[in-house]
């Protein structure tokens, strides 16, 4: 990481402090290198992953260095629950990108998923449980009496009342 | 108050699926430092556990801590420890007040008795029997002798209940002392920190609520995951330290550079905290990367480090106070042994 | 963390008073000693005794022909050692700091690295005077304990100074304050032992050399 003592290529945020986020530092191809043999042993033995991005030093410059190496693939999904997630496979069949967003769009965490289907997708049968019922409630109602799309199924998400 | 359903129904009943569990196990996981694959595991703890009854005691604090581990924007996954938790009693954030709060408090001791969480900021004062802060018309010390009793485990967050903090900076009127000067048959948790990176206190109790179990922790008992390194292990303008590329003073071209703040008295190498990785306000920056040395927050006694802005290699206090005497006393002893030395060859000359 | 609190408190402020106390107190009783006057007449060639004293210093940074040979390696080594140690105190940035914070001068630092491997340097160097030392029999036989702990005393701050750095085998805050400690340690032995050649050397050299030069000798 040589920095630059001229008007160097640091990242400009948070009114112009320099802070090296506008750097790559090499931490994609390492990440790659890793992947490489995650995805060999998906392959070989079915052994699934992950790698957690939070965890590792990386500026934005990797991270878009990474994204772009990786590229896109044919599925992506995009979540809500508790604020925004994003999930896409990449031009890697089996690496999957898990973009998880907290308050304010933020990244709260992130991994690479070596897996045929990352679990966050895979619905969980306590909530198919619970919509066999909801929706045997709904139409033991009649068709008219409500719009099946009425139960409003917000996350509604209080600070418990003292 | 208390919930007979587990966190997974309650949350389901309520439109919360298993899939936000997930994402909130996985962010967990994450701040932890545990795999990835750990995160099943999480949800599922959590799942099955039981709404943890919290009784929060304020004592000697500012609401600090409280305002780092709250939160005024939209919901978001980490927000969803407040649904995990019952916050039973608290001072800033309950609506009962009065006699009625100290009932809600003594009620929820009572139904969860052995399973419920103390969390407590601030120090307690011991001097004159303590009534430096008294709540209830009780003392500190009474208060928290009598919650710990049959709690399963407390939590001193904030560096005021871990060591001391400011009421027990020199010269500590109040006679202030740490949690852990007075619980000590009962396991504590130490997350200090003035005040404390809001997901090493949610991290925390995510993981007493997934495992039951306490997390591994340093000699200071502070969670290794959060405390196990130093600012300046993990600062990224390492780089400049090492090449002897500092700051002079605040806003002179060094800093302007964003080169290393040593000299303006940074206390990162010897302060243990996740600011470097973790961040503050989700991530945005943590005072280095804003351009102010590390204080030392997390630390035993910080404010008595010497001074904020004097750097971690000087002398602390003042070294050259006895010098003047020194000198004055050397000289005097040595002109003392000088002229017994005189005297005894005049003898043996005059002798011999 | 307490120990280092201590380090940088009480235990350097103590060292310090000592060191000033025992320099003062060294130097006091020295030149109020007895001196047996000279009354004779000096050489024709008698140099001003300022000058003498100077002449004397730097002729003796090094050895005359006679002698060069034999010293060598003692020399060479020397001359590393005292460097090195001087480059490591003076010329890393925490060091500099410490000496502006109590006599407010400073001046330009080296970077650590270089400053590290400078360390190691001088630790090599340190380790061959002291196995010189011992091997050579003449020399071990008129080593006292004051030539064995002024060794030891000199070499613990170079050795913790370079462990701290390298956060090897403790906490860093452990590792620093037993750095400073020894340096405490250095401090408080000095004036009482043959350290104080950091100053009488000086001392010393000059009256060889104005007694010389008093006789005529040619220098």
């Amino acid at each position: 990481m040589m920095p630059d003592n001229g008007h160097g290529n640091y990242g400009k945020r948070d009114n112009g402090a320099p802070c090296m986020t506008g750097q790559s530092t090499g931490m994609a191809w390492s990440i790659l290198t890793e992947i490489r043999q995650l995805l060999k042993a998906l392959s070989e033995k079915g052994e699934a992953g992950s790698i957690d991005l939070r965890s590792l030093p990386m500026t934005d410059a990797d991270r878009e260095q990474l994204e772009e190496i990786l590229g896109r693939g044919e599925v992506r999904a995009e979540l809500e629950l508790a604020g925004a997630s994003e999930v896409w496979e990449t031009a890697y069949a089996g690496v999957w990108w898990v973009r998880h967003k907290g308050a304010g769009d933020r990244i709260a965490c992130e991994e690479i998923a070596i897996t045929p289907i990352p679990e966050i997708l895979i619905t969980h049968p306590v909530d198919i449980e619970a919509a066999a019922t909801r929706l045997e409630n709904e139409l033991s109602q009649g068709p008219a009496a409500t719009d099946l799309h009425g139960q409003d199924q917000e996350n509604e998400l209080e600070t418990s009342n003292v | 108050m208390s919930d007979k359903r587990t966190l997974g129904e309650m949350l389901t009943d309520r439109g919360v699926s298993r899939r936000t569990f997930m994402k909130y196990a996985s962010y967990t996981a994450s701040i932890l430092a545990l795999p990835p694959t750990a995160a099943t595991a999480i949800a599922q703890g959590i799942a099955n556990a039981r709404r943890q009854s919290v009784i929060w005691l304020s004592f000697q604090e500012c609401t600090g801590c409280t305002e780092s581990i709250t939160r005024a924007h939209a919901p978001s996954i980490e927000d969803l420890i407040f649904d995990f938790i019952s916050l039973d009693y608290h001072h800033t954030l309950q609506s009962a007040s009065g006699i009625a709060a100290e009932e809600a408090r003594h009620a929820a001791m009572e139904e969860n008795a052995g399973k419920y969480i103390v969390i407590v900021d601030g120090s307690v004062p011991l001097k004159d029997d303590g009534i430096y802060s008294t709540i209830a018309g009780i003392t500190n010390l009474q208060m928290l002798e009598e919650t710990v009793k049959d709690a399963f485990a407390v939590i001193a967050v904030g560096s005021c209940a871990a060591f001391g903090g400011i009421p027990y900076a020199d010269p500590n009127p109040t006679g202030a002392v740490p949690i852990t000067d007075i619980v000590t048959d009962k396991p504590v948790i130490n997350i200090s920190g003035c005040p404390p990176i809001p997901e090493a206190m949610t991290g925390t109790i995510s993981y007493l609520l997934s495992f039951g179990s306490i997390p591994e922790l340093d000699h200071l008992g502070r969670p290794k995951a959060f405390f196990g390194e130093t600012i300046h292990d993990r600062c990224y303008r390492r780089p400049f330290y090492e090449r002897g590329m500092f700051a002079k003073s605040f806003d002179d071209e060094g800093a302007r550079q964003g080169w290393c703040l040593f000299e303006v008295g940074c206390k990162g190498p010897v302060t243990y905290n996740a600011c470097a990785t973790l961040k503050w306000n989700g991530g945005v920056s943590f005072p280095i990367q804003s351009g102010h040395g590390c204080l030392g927050c997390s630390e035993p006694g910080f404010w008595d480090l010497g001074g904020f802005y004097k750097p971690l290699s000087t002398a602390k206090g003042d070294a050259l106070k006895f010098v003047g005497g020194a000198a004055v006393a050397g000289a005097a002893l040595g002109a003392a042994s000088a002229v017994i030395g005189r005297n005894k060859r005049s003898k043996i000359l005059k002798e011999g | 963390m307490e120990l280092l609190e201590f380090a940088r408190g009480p235990a350097l402020q103590f060292a310090i008073t000592i060191f000033v106390a025992g320099v003062v107190f060294r130097v006091v009783s020295l030149f109020m000693m007895w001196r047996t006057r000279d009354s004779s007449e000096g050489s024709s060639r008698e140099r001003p005794v300022v000058i003498a004293a100077l002449r004397e210093i730097i002729r003796r940074l090094w050895p005359q022909a006679a002698y060069k040979e034999r010293t060598m390696f003692a020399l060479i080594n020397g001359y590393v050692l005292h460097v090195g140690l001087a480059l490591c105190v003076f010329f890393l940035m925490p060091h500099i700091l410490f000496i502006k914070d109590l006599f407010g001068i400073s001046w330009g630092a080296l970077p650590n690295n270089v400053i590290y491997a400078i360390g190691v340097i001088t630790v090599g160097s340190m380790i061959a005077a002291l196995v010189m030392r011992y091997a050579n029999p003449a020399q071990r036989i008129i080593s006292t304990f004051d030539d064995w702990f002024s060794w030891l005393v000199t070499f613990l701050p170079l050795i913790t100074g370079l462990i701290a750095s390298s956060h090897l085998g403790a906490r860093y805050e452990t590792l620093l304050g037993l750095h400073i400690l020894s340096v405490a340690l250095l401090l408080i032995w000095l004036p009482f032992g043959k350290l104080m050649h950091f100053f009488l050397v000086f001392v010393t050299r000059s009256q060889t050399g104005a007694h010389l030069s008093h006789r005529g000798a040619q220098l």
